[in-house]
């Protein structure tokens, strides 16, 4: 539970309050922390199992410290900075739901966007709204991760436990902290405001079906002034799961090789094993004087063998089909408020180095390389903000970033010169805001941006907020934006060889947002929330790889497209007595993503249509239920049909099916007098559906795993 | 990946001299009668949606994914071309690594041939042999299609293996010419019975498909490279003749720069070939045409066929790549008589020849 008064210290700068409502605020449970170090050296697996054999043994030591505190009510600070904005904050319990989840598994249990992924640690992208995933933001820390190269970010690369806190800022939302985003901003932090004071160690190991192995580590220190913490995160997997494949069969031949039988064969989720490392040092200092110094280096080493479809019979012969990855990403900040004033200064750098491997054996022991990529991309980050609060309830603001991106690829296996190219390109972004809050009920706030990339200039994003108390009781807002917004092209939508276009326009187009919200508390320990919006935006020039008189296909501003939809949320959280807790989270999106495109020929039958791979509906739905020390956590996620082409074909292979997601999970804490164990058991793919969400690639069916904790 | 699309944009439909047996130069059999045509659609890579679809023209009827409806499977990924020896269809399912081999009256699969690189092309030699074409493999598969066994490799020497192309493949009397397409220049003539390459010729760059005019050449299609900075070179796009006699270069036409050239074909004295349209050119022509002979605005022309009894022509549209293609046929005079929906990216067509 994040403790909404912490964020003062939050690196984040800009972030000024003002009251204007209440919320229900639930503790946790806390303990001593007077550490035992004698758990430590038991293997974990063997501790526990004692634990749960003997529970009262253990844990009766420990009744006279553990305890929960009363539910209290306090005053919450809603900033200025999020008037009129549509933004929803993932549950930091659903951060630290269990180490295996990588922030892909986080958004899709936990929000309405759209994740696509063709399993565990492979390529998983996000897309608002009916976007592509290269119109998701994405900001860790304040750094833009998204990928120079294509555009886009992996969130399968995204460990949950090294991030502290996630914010999804939908549509136009997302330019009151950046550009690009014109289907939304997923904003990640990693956060001084989880280092507790003195020393903590936590270790999480979980072991899963295929397997599968997670670990986590981490070692923490802070006293007065300085903060550090160290987290580091290993999972490997042979990710072999069973399926039936019912998209080739096996035959059977007689001596004179005519086929006598024939079958689906139960087969093994083929080349998916990996081993994906990350390690997170965050360093912090408070300096006399308001001067807040913050460091945060993330490095990540990922061997990932890429699946193979349901129709390849490549591995009737040795093979590699692998993909490398080293990524280093800084962050160094500076942050100072005096006299109604902030300042705040981030330089970043990332570092992503990426290896692409597809061989086969051509005789026995010599291999044939079809690819030997080598991509090295760098990216140089420098941002300044100045923030201003003349009166309570105004608050200016200006701020101005420079990025600089270095794509360096090369295939070894082919020609030199193919697929290649060594381009740079420096993005300038410059923003003033205003913030005002007008009277009581009524904010209003504008931003606006300008942004050149390379000597490519757009025309400038405007954006303007507005929210409405009707009823203080309910907390019943309503709040609306209009905005313009755009997105420039990756670097290989402009040098890649072939196709690339250098003459490329930046994505752009208007949006409208209107919507309501509201949050009661129904007693001192229940409450709800609900809020729903509209959301109406357009996008022209948008870029496609389409073929050309040339032989190639090559990147166009070719698309428009209209996407309107609804978003809707529903949070239920309430106490029954001392013991019980419910917390209830739904989620809802119905998205209609139109290519209103010209056809491109009389039989271009695209027009009017939903574009591929975007659900007209997905919903999520959260539960957790606690009693005492145990928790029983539900989650569940529903796509509807996702089509496969343009033309939405309601043929065999023209759209995905619909499915329905179901993963059960049982935790035990078992608090100690100086150490806090747990333990978690879950059950994914409940129902053991049977679902692809991209087509020919095989999902795992119901499979299991067992997280232990122990902190210290 | 992109290279990949890249490469399945280009080449498309498999020789339809592959579907006939050209046994003797000067004398190719000439069919009296189709029965039907199949379409191959590549699919979108790595999505295994490629599709096999059957077209009867004298009902004007369409059967679609009809190796998935026989079958109960799906045929794989990035489906390239098909060829029929006898009752037999064997369908080269490029991403797949796989070429199946179909009863081209049930489409039952009969048998599957692995262990083959990236298979463009297949083209029977006799019951015992059939020789299999290769992206990304500088050899050619030998395979035994009575067991559905890889017998044997042709090597090509001075090919490098990671860029190596073999793509269609033509038998004339006892030697079989292959045109090398991919980062190649050359035009091979392999001796069918010692599967030994006899000779071989430099054209211009990239030779993306070849036609045989029933007489004393065969027609090389060179697309020139597609991009300026391809590595191989870049020029624009040629019809080179070969005189098979002497097995030299006898003629260069140079095509309009910076055009998508492909899918040649011949028919009854004039070569047909894709270049914003349908272009039209006597084989007595000392220069390209200099207007379509069906003009077209698409971009998505990827297949080319001609009925070889009554000379209409079959284009296979990939309008964006991920939708439905569609086939339109014309009349030998270029006009269009109708059109009709397939697979996704309609790359190949193979004619069902009657008896």
């Amino acid at each position: 539970m994040i403790n909404p008064l912490s964020r003062d210290i939050c690196p984040s700068s800009g972030r000024h309050y003002l009251c204007r409502a209440k919320f229900h605020y639930n503790s946790g449970y806390f303990s001593s922390s007077e550490p035992a170090r004698r758990f430590a050296s038991m293997p974990l697996l063997l501790f526990f199992i004692s634990l749960f054999l003997f529970p009262s043994a253990v844990v009766a030591q420990n009744d006279t410290i553990d305890r929960r505190l009363d539910a209290v009510t306090v005053t919450a600070m809603r900033p200025l900075s999020r008037i009129g904005l549509q933004y929803s904050a993932i549950d930091s319990a659903a951060l630290r739901d269990n180490i295996s989840l990588s922030m892909a598994d986080v958004l899709a249990f936990n929000s309405s966007v759209f994740v696509k992924s063709a399993g565990r640690a492979t390529l998983s992208t996000v897309a608002f709204r009916g976007t592509a995933p290269s119109h998701t933001a994405v900001t860790w820390n304040g750094l833009p991760v998204n990928s120079p190269a294509m555009g886009l970010t992996d969130f399968s690369m995204l460990p949950s436990y090294l991030i502290d806190r996630a914010e999804l800022l939908h549509g136009a939302s997302s330019l009151s902290r950046t550009s690009a985003g014109l289907g939304g901003l997923v904003d990640l932090a990693t956060s001084p405001a989880d280092i507790a004071d003195g020393t903590d160690f936590q270790y999480v190991q979980g072991l899963g079906s295929f397997s599968t192995l997670d670990e986590f580590a981490r070692f923490s220190y802070a006293n007065g002034r300085w903060r550090f913490s160290t987290r580091a995160v290993l999972s490997t997997s042979d990710n072999d799961f069973p399926f039936i494949n019912k998209d080739r069969k096996v035959f059977v031949y007689d001596d004179s090789h005519t086929i006598v039988d024939s079958y689906y064969p139960e087969e093994k989720n083929r080349n998916g094993n990996y081993s994906d490392f990350h390690i997170l040092q965050q360093i912090y200092f408070s300096a006399p004087n308001r001067h807040n110094l913050g460091l945060q280096l993330w490095y990540t080493g990922s061997d990932r063998h890429i699946p193979l479809n349901t129709v390849d019979y490549i591995d009737s012969r040795e093979y590699i089909k692998l993909q490398r990855d080293n990524i280093l990403r800084a962050v160094a900040s500076w942050q100072h408020s005096a006299q109604g004033m902030s300042f705040s200064t981030k330089a970043g750098y990332i570092h992503h180095w990426n290896a692409f491997d597809y061989a086969v054996e051509r005789s026995p022991g010599a291999m044939n390389w079809s690819n030997a990529t080598r991509t090295s991309s760098d990216t140089y980050y420098g941002n300044g903000e100045w923030g201003w609060t003349p009166r309570p309830n105004i608050y200016l603001s200006a701020s101005l970033s420079a990025k600089y991106d270095h794509v360096a690829t090369v295939d070894h296996a082919a020609l030199a010169g193919v697929n290649s190219y060594n381009k740079g390109r420096c993005d300038i972004g410059s923003s003033i805001s205003a913030r005002w809050q007008a009277s009581p009920r009524l904010g209003l706030s504008t931003v606006l941006r300008h942004d050149v990339a390379g000597s490519d200039t757009d025309a400038p994003t405007p954006a303007l907020f507005a929210d409405y108390v009707i009823c203080p009781a309910y907390n019943l807002t309503i709040k609306g934006s209009i905005a313009r917004n755009h997105h420039f092209a990756s670097l290989n939508d402009l040098y890649f060889l072939p196709g690339g276009n250098p003459d490329l326009q930046p994505e752009h187009g208007w949006s409208y947002d209107f919507g309501a919200s509201a949050k009661r508390n129904l007693s001192p320990s229940t409450s709800i929330s609900a809020s729903a919006n509209w959301y109406d935006s357009y996008i022209n020039d948008w870029i496609l790889w389409l073929p050309t008189n040339k032989g190639f296909f090559q990147a166009r501003n070719i698309r428009k497209v209209h996407a309107y939809g609804i978003e809707a949320n529903l949070g239920f959280d309430s106490r029954f007595g001392r013991d019980w807790a419910l917390a209830l989270n739904a989620n809802l999106a119905w998205t209609s993503s139109i290519n209103e495109s010209q056809p491109a020929s009389p039989a271009d039958k695209s027009a009017g249509k939903q574009l591929p791979y975007v659900p007209k509906l997905a919903s999520a739905l959260t539960g957790i239920v606690s009693w005492k020390l145990w928790s029983l956590q539900y989650k569940g996620s529903y796509y509807s049909r996702r089509y496969t082409m343009t033309s939405n074909e309601e043929t065999i292979s023209g759209y995905l099916p619909r499915y329905f997601m179901s993963n059960l999970s049982i935790e035990r804490t078992i608090p100690l007098r100086s150490v806090s164990l747990s333990a978690k058991l879950a059950i994914n793919n409940l129902f053991d559906a049977d679902y692809q969400t991209i087509m020919s690639h095989p999902m795992p069916g119901i499979n299991y795993q067992l997280f232990l904790s122990i902190k210290i | 990946m992109k290279k990949f699309i890249y490469f399945a944009a280009i080449a498309a439909a498999f020789a339809l001299t592959s579907c006939s047996d050209d046994d003797e130069p000067g004398s190719p059999d000439t069919p009296t009668s189709v029965d039907g045509l199949f379409v191959v659609s590549n699919g979108n890579y790595m999505a295994g949606n490629g599709s096999l679809s059957y077209y009867d023209p004298e009902a004007k009827a369409i059967y679609n994914n009809v190796f998935e409806a026989a079958n109960g499977m799906k045929l794989g990924d990035t489906a390239q071309s098909m060829s029929i020896d006898g009752k037999t269809g064997w369908i080269c399912v490029n991403g797949s690594n796989v070429v199946y081999a179909i009863d081209t009256d049930s489409y039952l699969v009969k048998g599957h041939v692995t262990d083959i690189t990236s298979p463009r092309n297949a083209l029977v030699i006799n019951d015992k042999k059939m020789y299999v074409t290769s992206l990304y493999d500088n050899r050619i598969t030998i395979v035994n299609p009575s067991t559905y066994s890889v017998t044997g490799h042709i090597e090509i020497p001075e090919m490098d293996a990671s860029t190596g192309s073999t793509e269609q493949m033509i038998k004339i009397g006892n030697y079989v010419y292959v045109n090398c397409w991919s980062y190649q220049k050359e035009i091979l003539k392999i001796d069918a019975s010692t599967d030994a390459i006899v000779d071989r010729i430099e054209v211009g760059i990239q030779p993306q498909s070849i036609a045989y005019d029933g007489k004393k050449y065969l027609w090389v299609l060179c697309d020139g490279g597609g991009w300026d900075s391809n590595p191989i070179g870049f020029e624009a796009p040629s019809l080179v003749r070969i005189d098979l006699a002497s097995f030299k270069v006898d003629t260069t036409i140079t095509l309009a720069e910076y055009s998508s050239a492909s899918n040649l074909r011949y028919y009854d004295g004039n070569l047909y070939w894709i270049e914003n349209g349908v272009q039209r050119m006597s084989d007595k022509a000392t220069s390209a045409p200099s207007a379509p002979f069906i003009p077209s605005t698409s971009y998505g022309l990827y297949a080319l066929d001609i009925n070889p009894v009554n000379g209409e022509i079959y284009v296979g549209d990939a309008i964006d790549y991920t939708q439905a293609g569609l086939v339109s046929r014309y009349n030998s005079n270029g006009a269009l008589l109708d059109s009709f929906t397939v697979g996704i990216i309609p790359a190949g067509f193979c004619w069902k020849l009657g008896k």
